[in-house]
């Protein structure tokens, strides 16, 4: 097969970060991800697409153990973080969570000042020893955020007073500042406008060096900006996953093909 | 392949829209090419020089067929088969064009070999081996329309009978020259004409690799089956 060599995004070399085996959830009786095997790669950018209600987001929280929160959901199967069961009973979620860092749809920041959001996850998680230290985390989280120009002279001033994009990349550096392996993010981009989504989107790009990123996301365009791996799921069902070039110009199974050229699934 | 249709169907539209310019312009260069060796064989030099003068309108529609795809490309954003259709559209566009200057390159060598001793015999080969090409140019056009794999293959195995064809004129010219030198100028015309006859088979082959790539995803891998060989055009036959 040489089909897109040439756009084809450096993924081979790359290393499984996470692994998930015949994992399954049910909420209450809803079987709502059946069976889905995925290695999720070092360094590498994973778009998950897929209609509504077709479980990837459901799968998203399952790597972080989001779906603890919610009383009805069972997960069953085995997810491993560098080779460690993140469902081990030793393994406490928070820490979990502060090495798979998650930014959600809309932009939730803390009301409270926008160095207190990115200062609280490194706080709580004695990151840091001194305020110095701390200080330099807030800088280094705002800059990798690309926010720090804009708000370096306005630090104690509330969050929830920043525009959209700037609230979201907040949330981006509040992620990142607890030093994530792996960044979920939730539909990051769909309350934004197409300048902040850019900006998002450069940022995924610069981040993807350091850490792991999962993007959920209902833009295909999106997807195929932003990722080297998209996995397509399909009524709980994992159909295709790959190269993300492969995806979008020649996708094996007939759903992918129906789905991403906008045909009913 | 894929035969339901998309939720927006604005974009069905214009896919069909494009392909329907395809179809148009193949038949544009068929006629042109059957036309132009038809006026070879009686010297008809007003149907020459209509071939000639209609090569506009295959370059008016190989424009206009490259500036929709542009803005498939752009409003669309096609995927997948998607994608593969819009490119093979403008990659056959491309193919067809250079049949019809092949056509209205011929048309234009009418009048000239008017005035030249006449060549019945080659004359004839050339009118058989542009009907042979320009079935290949059709059957490659049938297979984009049908998706058919099959019979996209089969042009490529039929483009060595073209190039066989093209072989024997070679030789059958080559025959006439040595004969009598005053044939040479109109054999050298000839030779141009079924030359470019065969490159017309060539592009017919690129049509039907392109159906290949627009059902599977890959282009065809294996050397297609070649009938020139240098060999054949030494001009001292063997048998």
């Amino acid at each position: 097969m040489n089909v897109m060599q040439i756009a084809e995004r450096a993924t081979a070399t790359a290393t499984a970060k996470m692994t998930a085996r015949g994992v399954q959830v049910h909420y209450g009786e809803n079987h709502a991800l059946k069976d889905v095997d995925v290695d999720i790669l070092a360094g590498t950018v994973t778009a998950f697409i897929g209609p509504s209600g077709c479980g990837k987001s459901t799968f998203l929280r399952c790597l972080n153990r989001m779906n603890d929160t919610v009383a009805s959901a069972r997960v069953t199967g085995e997810i491993r973080l560098d080779g460690e069961d993140i469902y081990d009973r030793r393994v406490d979620p928070v820490t979990l969570r502060a090495r798979v860092g998650m930014v959600f749809q809309k932009p939730n920041p803390f009301p409270k000042s926008i160095y207190e959001n990115v200062a609280y996850g490194p706080r709580i998680h004695g990151l840091t020893r001194n305020r110095a230290e701390l200080d330099q985390v807030v800088e280094t989280s705002l800059r990798k955020a690309a926010l720090w120009n804009e708000v370096k002279d306005r630090l104690q001033a509330p969050g929830t007073g920043l525009s959209g994009g700037q609230q979201q990349r907040l949330c981006i550096a509040r992620a990142i500042a607890t030093a994530p392996e792996v960044l979920l993010m939730d539909e990051p981009c769909s309350a934004l406008d197409p300048i902040a989504t850019a900006q998002v989107e450069e940022l995924i790009d610069e981040l993807h060096t350091q850490f792991s990123v999962v993007i959920v996301t209902h833009s295909m365009q999106q997807a195929a900006r932003v990722s080297q791996r998209t996995a397509f799921f399909h009524l709980g069902h994992l159909v295709e996953y790959g190269e993300t070039g492969q995806i979008f110009t020649n996708p094996r199974d007939p759903r992918t093909e129906s789905y991403i050229t906008g045909r009913i699934g | 392949m894929q035969i339901d249709k998309h939720i927006l169907s604005a974009f069905d539209r214009d896919l069909e829209g494009v392909q329907a310019l395809v179809m148009k312009m193949g038949g544009l260069v068929e006629s042109a090419m059957l036309d132009a060796a038809q006026a070879l064989d009686t010297i008809d030099t007003e149907l020459a020089q209509r071939v000639w003068a209609g090569d506009r309108a295959i370059d008016a529609l190989e424009e206009q067929i490259h500036n929709e795809c542009a803005r498939l490309l752009a409003l669309r954003s096609p995927a997948a088969s998607d994608l593969r259709t819009v490119l093979t559209v403008m990659r056959i566009a491309t193919n067809l064009e250079r049949c019809g200057d092949y056509a209205k390159n011929l048309a234009k060598r009418v009048p000239v070999l008017g005035d030249l001793p006449s060549l019945p015999g080659a004359v004839g080969s050339i009118r058989r081996m542009t009907r042979a090409v320009v079935l290949l140019l059709k059957d490659a056009l049938d297979a984009y329309i049908a998706r058919d794999v099959a019979i996209a293959s089969d042009v490529r195995q039929r483009d060595q009978d073209v190039d066989q064809m093209y072989n024997a004129i070679f030789r059958e010219l080559l025959t006439h020259m040595l004969e009598d030198m005053r044939n040479i100028t109109p054999c050298m015309h000839l030779h141009f004409i079924a030359k470019n006859i065969e490159r017309v088979g060539d592009h017919a082959t690129g049509i039907a690799e392109q159906v290949i790539y627009l059902v599977t995803g890959a282009m065809p891998d294996e050397d297609r089956p070649k009938g020139t060989s240098l060999s054949a055009l030494t001009g001292n036959p063997t048998e």
